[in-house]
């Protein structure tokens, strides 16, 4: 039979393209069949993903989220549920409801579909002392099924990568806080994956390796879906492409850099007061930074409106953003409450 | 009185950190259901074929000299962690950076120890008193009868357990495995040494004051009694219970007290000892159990730095080539020479050396000899090789690294099970060329079963508990017990099983089967759950 209609439609996220087809039957309602082509991108969504620890501790509440290639930064503050969310992503811990979905599979259900292609660097990770760099690698290699000769050219490179190829030969056990933290970046990226969890990953690098980090997670995240979570705005602000700010279990925000930045445009003021004067400021409005300088106290405050005559308005950072989500969702949850 | 709070903060922040985990409650249900077994006559003492009456003085003596055996040895193992913990957690190098001195710290960790050890002992004293209402062969209830063997036999070796499981954590060479093992033969000694020297001064458990009373009366009431006396478990023998004799309680003198208490003061110095030797968690003193080489410390660290700098330089043009995989790779062959690479590494040449003694020796010993207590001297120096399957990814924090990984509950596990089975068939070799050569097929299929439910029991206590220790209980007790003292049904060489080796081979087949099962469903929940 012939179709009647045919579209062809570009999808506006990924870059892929829907068809569909039409078929005209004379006793019934035309029949629409939908061809759907992602272009053969990776895709992660999650969906009302919530989890109660035991003892009612929830950390999780409805968190919904799709990402596509590119790296979102994820924010927020202590307790905030990102290390439960990142964990969840990881396969290792269960949610109690709602789903996560790679490439369509359910990765509560199927598991391995993801742990394939999957990177994965927790917060706290723990090496075998008696091993080195290279037998430990080798090892997680092995776990990780990927052949002999590949693991020894792509440990070499890794090594070399996170400038431990010189001590490669010692055992962990000796190793400085910052350099098991290089191994454990060096083993979420063992298979190339196309999936990368990073958790915390420069707590403990010195600045350099720090900017060596983020400048191989830009060039990494081409062509995968990277998710960085981390307490260090500067880290997020130099690598992500997206950025979801958690609180309290739930996603506050979530989209481009320039769209949080756009929130609080107009929003960030300078305000220079004597010392003495600042608690008074501070418990008035929302202050992101000080700096003491000879004319007094130089202020960052966010505030609708200029808190005095003599305010400068500033160009907002994502620090600023960052703090007033955060602030919003206080005052929201204080309101309710009082309601 | 700074010092005094801290050493009481110290004890009382371990005592709450340990009763609230899972492996005290265990252990408590455990002597709990102990006492009751020995109160209802599961588990009693008799003097050759008699007892007396359940009364005070009856239950009282016999719950607490139990409770002590128990945990004497099992207790030991239980508070065995409180420094470990603290090095592990990083707790110790907070508390190294403030005042505390050490002979505080240590005397801090005593004492959780000993609360630990004696809320066992509290529970089974009200037990105790509660089971003679529920045994009914006494009404009369004698208070001091019955608790003051938890008092002076008891506590007392409470006590010194508590200062001894603290000097063995604050010992490199102790810390371990080794000190688990150590244990028991140490636990044997202080049983045997008052029996064989007949010096009550020399009795930490205060077992000699207790047969001398009891072997007093026995001869008093029971007809032809010939001196014997013994701990046993009820499998049916025929017990005379005399009626007619009513233990009131041990008729304590000052000058036996004092031994009893001598014990505390024992246990208080052996404290302070472990003080003198505390490394105050100075991990530039000692790194895992092991001091480093200082010349090839300072070539490491030289190295690294120099390594470190050239590579800094060089590392800012190092790109990633893209891996290329085949659609499906296993790599099991790989994995398998992985796991067996990690279980045997860290153990020193003279490890090997007397690996290979051992089985040289199965070769060239008689059959009998080779079967028995050379297999199973060979599979007991295995020990540290098992006992970290299944216990190692929560021992070293790589749980999260492995759990993520694809496919790891049938590989990974698996493999691990492997690599510990090719060490036993590795160490047991000579033996099974003799049986094969003498064809011995029960025989045979008893050193199978050995080889298979060694490594799946370690595989099983390892994942289940994600420590080493209790593996290392478990094999030293069924060496000794089973295989050196040829016990049919606990000797894993099958050479003391006679005629039913075939039954209990089949048996141990089985078990090391349900083990390599119960370990895959406990680790497929930890996948979960991590």
């Amino acid at each position: 039979m012939v179709a009647s209609k045919i579209w062809r439609r570009r999808n506006g996220e990924n870059g892929g393209e829907t068809f569909g087809a039409e078929w005209p039957y004379l006793w019934t309602a035309p029949v629409v069949v939908w061809i759907r082509d992602d272009g053969g991108m990776m895709r992660l969504v999650v969906e009302g993903l919530s989890k109660t620890y035991r003892g009612g501790v929830q950390a999780l509440r409805g968190v919904n989220v799709a990402l596509k290639p590119g790296v979102l930064g994820l924010l927020g503050p202590n307790g905030a549920g990102k290390s439960t969310l990142m964990r969840i992503l990881a396969t290792i811990t269960q949610p109690t409801a709602g789903r996560a979905v790679w490439n369509d599979t359910d990765i509560a259900k199927n598991p391995d579909a993801l742990r394939d292609v999957l990177g994965y660097l927790p917060q706290d990770f723990g090496v075998y002392p008696n091993l080195n760099a290279m037998e430990f690698l080798d090892y997680l290699a092995a776990v990780k099924g990927i052949p002999a000769a590949a693991a020894r050219r792509r440990i070499a490179e890794l090594l070399a990568l996170v400038n431990l190829a010189d001590a490669a030969k010692r055992p962990l056990g000796g190793y400085s806080g910052g350099m098991k933290q290089r191994v454990g970046i060096a083993q979420a990226l063992l298979n190339d994956p196309k999936l990368l969890i990073v958790d915390e990953p420069t707590a403990g690098l010195d600045p350099e390796e720090r900017v060596r980090f983020r400048n191989l997670l830009s060039e990494l995240s081409g062509e995968r879906i990277v998710i960085l979570s981390t307490h260090i705005v500067s880290d997020v602000e130099a690598v992500a492409t997206e950025i979801a700010i958690l609180g309290h279990g739930q996603m506050l925000a979530h989209g481009a850099p320039e769209d949080l930045l756009t929130r609080v445009n107009g929003k960030i003021w300078e305000v220079v007061v004597a010392s003495g004067d600042l608690p008074a400021l501070r418990a008035k409005y929302l202050i992101s930074s000080t700096a003491h300088r000879s004319d007094g106290v130089h202020a960052r405050v966010v505030a609708d409106a200029a808190p005095n005559g003599a305010a400068r308005a500033l160009e907002p950072s994502l620090e600023d953003a960052y703090l007033a989500v955060l602030a919003e969702q206080r005052n929201g949850a204080a309101a309710g409450a009082a309601a | 009185m700074s010092a005094t709070r801290s050493v009481a903060a110290i004890a009382r922040a371990d005592f709450l950190e340990r009763t609230r985990r899972y492996s005290f409650f265990l252990a408590l249900l455990f002597a709990m259901f102990l006492g009751y077994a020995t109160a209802t006559g599961k588990v009693f003492i008799q003097f050759d074929e008699y007892r007396g009456l359940c009364t005070s003085g009856w239950i009282g003596t016999l719950v607490a000299l139990t409770i002590t055996c128990f945990v004497s040895l099992v207790g030991f193992y239980v508070v065995k962690n409180c420094v470990e913990r603290d090095r592990a957690t990083r707790v110790g190098q907070i508390l190294a950076a403030t005042p505390l001195s050490r002979t505080g710290y240590a005397f801090g960790k005593f004492l959780s120890n000993f609360a630990v050890l004696s809320t066992m002992v509290g529970v089974l004293a009200i037990a105790a008193v509660a089971m003679q209402f529920i045994v009914g062969e006494d009404s009369r209830l004698d208070l001091w009868a019955m608790l003051s063997p938890f008092l002076l036999i008891a506590l007392p070796t409470v006590a010194l357990t508590a200062a001894v499981a603290l000097f063995f954590e604050m010992v490199p060479l102790l810390r371990g495995g080794l000190g688990n093992v150590a244990w028991f033969f140490v636990w044997n000694f202080t049983l045997a040494a008052p029996i064989w020297s007949k010096r009550g001064w020399l009795d930490p458990m205060g077992l000699i004051a207790v047969m001398n009373t009891l072997g007093a009366e026995a001869k008093k009431y029971a007809p032809g009694y010939r001196g014997g006396m013994s701990f046993t478990i009820d499998t049916g023998q025929h017990i005379t219970v005399l009626r007619e004799w009513r233990f009131a309680g041990i008729p304590w003198t000052w000058e036996y007290a004092g031994l009893r208490l001598m014990w505390m003061g024992v246990a208080c110095a052996i404290a302070l000892a472990a003080a003198l030797v505390f490394d105050r968690f100075d991990t530039a003193r000692v790194a895992d159990g092991k001091k480093e080489k200082p010349r090839k410390a300072r070539a490491a660290a030289r190295d690294a730095e120099v390594g470190e700098a050239r590579a800094a330089a060089a590392g800012a043009t190092v790109h990633l080539t893209p891996l290329v995989l085949p659609a499906r790779v296993h790599a099991f062959g790989r994995l398998l020479a992985a796991e067996l690479r990690l279980a045997v590494f860290g153990l020193r040449w003279w490890w090997y050396a007397v690996a290979v003694g051992l089985l040289i020796a199965q070769i060239a010993a008689p059959l009998e000899v080779s079967r028995g207590p050379l297999v199973a001297s060979a599979w007991m120096w295995c020990v540290f090789v098992w006992s970290g399957m299944g216990a190692r990814e929560s021992r070293w924090g790589t749980r999260a690294l492995l759990f993520s990984c694809a496919n790891i509950l049938p590989r990974q596990l698996l493999a691990c099970w492997m690599a510990g089975v090719a060490v036993s068939v590795l160490v047991g070799t000579g033996a099974a060329m003799r049986l094969l050569i003498a064809a011995d097929t029960a025989g045979l299929l008893a050193w199978i079963a050995g080889a298979l439910v060694l490594p799946s029991t370690a595989l099983l206590l390892g994942v289940l508990s994600g420590t080493s220790k209790p593996f290392e209980g478990a094999l030293t007790l069924a060496w000794y017990v089973g295989a050196i003292n040829r016990t049919p049904g606990l000797d894993f060489t099958g050479a003391a099983n006679g005629a039913h080796r075939t039954t209990y081979a089949i048996a141990g087949l089985v078990i090391a089967a349900g083990c390599v099962a119960g370990a895959c469903v406990v680790r497929k929940r930890q996948l979960g759950s991590a």
